[in-house]
């Protein structure tokens, strides 16, 4: 075999085994195992035994649709765990490509599978802001003079969840699903500023970078991508068996089901570098042919 | 008076929540929350800002016909369709920007999940053929250094999926070990480096030694 143009090949040829690896297993669902990682649990165990029924959340969207299918899993499972413990969610947006709209559809798909939530009671959607960093530290002061309506338009004081909600200090967590910087603000400064607990869910991409923030306790779990998501669906359908039915349903997207794909991707990716580097070191050892 | 009013409005901008942070005073801390609230107004000119940067310079790309402008037609184009579905629905022509209240499509959602979603989905999948390519062809254990990073590489890419902890249990614990000590190691200096370096930048700009953000040279 010719090793040089092994090392030659078409782009194409690997785009094509990529593509291979992503459709196959989305036609056919592996369904393979999730192993549960500390940042994840830690995650859990902060919303699942330090908060109690009632409590309140407030949850920023802050990805767009290009990272969606990273953080909208985290979004739905961590939606599912607050609701069916009876935690109340205040959703915010702060990231400008898309963010609102996320938040719009994710509260209304997993809002539809708890018909005994109120809109405005158990859960409330404030919209969008832009300047992220200063509607943080604003809202540390007051939360009505940042979203002084929800995205219908309702002024905040005629939705019973938010008469009691003013600052930070009238919510128990933080969690924002992130791509980019906005995720590092709420730990480096609501958490650090304000003390709030804050978890964030990253994309993988930006996941290593939050590790610091975790080790320095700015953060109180961390969802890393995909893999992150689908250990979070996990260990909610662990506890809530009911929520198995849910995440049966076909056709619903969910981490555990992106998870079969990126496997495959990751070994397609890693049997390329070795080869890469098999091919290398074979050519490199062996004696040119004088010229 | 040009350049000295931008200075001194800069200065204040910067120094008042410095001060506020560390008197706690109630008028100084008026004044701080009250920059924080222009900060968001602030914010939102910037992004008009942007939006008419780009329509500038997309505009001189197609009247001079640049390389690619028909690109810049298409790009334009959106952004007024976007744009007035987005003003129209804020308006409360269609009955809501995002959803109406039955939880119908407005014209701006109905864009936004089939054109923009799927485009953007689309940006973000192509880098996993991108990277597939490029790693095949520079992922190279050329020195020692490179040798450390495409084991590491290797590790945290077999330790994240299912298949790692197939194998052995091990894998996903090196990963975590790897993310959790010597990545974390490197991004917190990284991330202390660039915070001195955003630091001393906020110090030059609020003395008035940078003032490129002013469009003028330096020392000028």
């Amino acid at each position: 075999m010719n090793l040089e143009r092994v090392m030659q090949v078409d782009r194409r040829i690997i785009y094509l085994f990529v593509a291979i690896g992503t459709i196959l297993p989305i036609i056919f669902v592996i369904g393979l195992p999730v192993s549960i990682t500390p940042p994840v649990q830690m995650a859990f165990d902060r919303i699942e035994n330090e908060l109690q029924t009632g409590d309140i959340v407030l949850m920023s969207f802050d990805y767009g649709p290009s990272s969606a299918p990273e953080n909208a899993p985290m979004a739905d499972a961590m939606l599912r765990h607050c609701f069916s413990k009876g935690i109340k969610v205040v959703v915010i947006a702060l990231y400008p490509l898309g963010g609102l709209s996320e938040a719009v559809n994710e509260l209304n798909k997993v809002t539809a599978e708890f018909p005994e939530l109120k809109y405005g009671v158990d859960y409330v959607n404030l919209g969008y802001k832009d300047g992220a960093q200063a509607a943080m530290k604003k809202m540390a002061e007051n939360i009505h003079e940042v979203f002084p309506t929800d995205v219908n338009g309702t002024p905040l004081d005629r939705l019973p969840i938010m008469k009691n909600i003013r600052t930070y200090r009238d919510m128990k967590l933080v969690v924002s699903l992130a791509t980019g910087i906005i995720g590092e603000w709420w730990a480096n400064l609501v958490n650090a500023q304000f003390g709030i607990p804050v978890i964030v869910g990253p994309t993988a991409v930006s996941a290593p970078k939050y590790y610091a923030y975790l080790e320095a306790k700015q953060m109180a779990g961390l969802l890393g991508g995909l893999k992150g998501a689908s250990e979070y669906e996990r260990l909610v359908v662990n506890r809530y068996p009911k929520l198995g039915e849910v995440y049966a349903t076909p056709g619903l997207y969910t981490a555990t089901k992106g998870m079969d794909v990126q496997s495959i991707v990751h070994l397609i990716m890693i049997a390329f570098i070795v080869l890469g580097n098999v091919v290398y070191f074979t050519t490199k050892r062996k004696p040119r042919k004088a010229s | 008076m040009k350049r000295q009013l931008p200075l001194l409005l800069t200065f204040l901008a910067g120094t008042i929540p410095i001060v506020a942070f560390f008197v706690p005073e109630r008028h100084v801390g008026l004044v701080s929350t009250t920059l924080d609230s222009w900060l968001i107004i602030v914010a939102g000119f910037a992004l008009l800002l942007g939006v008419v940067n780009v329509i500038q310079m997309n505009a001189n790309k197609i009247h001079r016909r640049s390389s690619g402008w028909p690109y810049a037609i298409v790009l334009l184009l959106s952004l007024a369709i976007m744009g007035f579905f987005g003003f129209a629905g804020a308006f409360d022509m269609f009955g809501g920007i995002a959803t109406r209240p039955d939880g119908s499509s407005t014209p701006f959602d109905w864009l936004y999940k089939f054109a923009f979603l799927p485009l953007q989905g689309t940006m973000f999948a192509l880098l996993a053929f991108f990277m597939a390519s490029a790693s095949y062809r520079a992922f190279r254990a050329r020195n020692v250094e490179a040798t450390i990073l495409l084991i590491a590489a290797l590790l945290v890419m077999f330790g994240r999926i299912p298949f790692g902890e197939m194998v052995s249990k091990w894998f996903p614990l090196a990963t975590e070990w790897i993310m959790g000590k010597p990545n974390m190691a490197a991004q917190r200096g990284i991330m202390i480096g660039a915070a001195l370096g955003a630091a001393s930048m906020a110090l030059r700009i609020i003395l008035g030694i940078e003032r490129s953000y002013l469009g003028i040279g330096k020392g000028e």
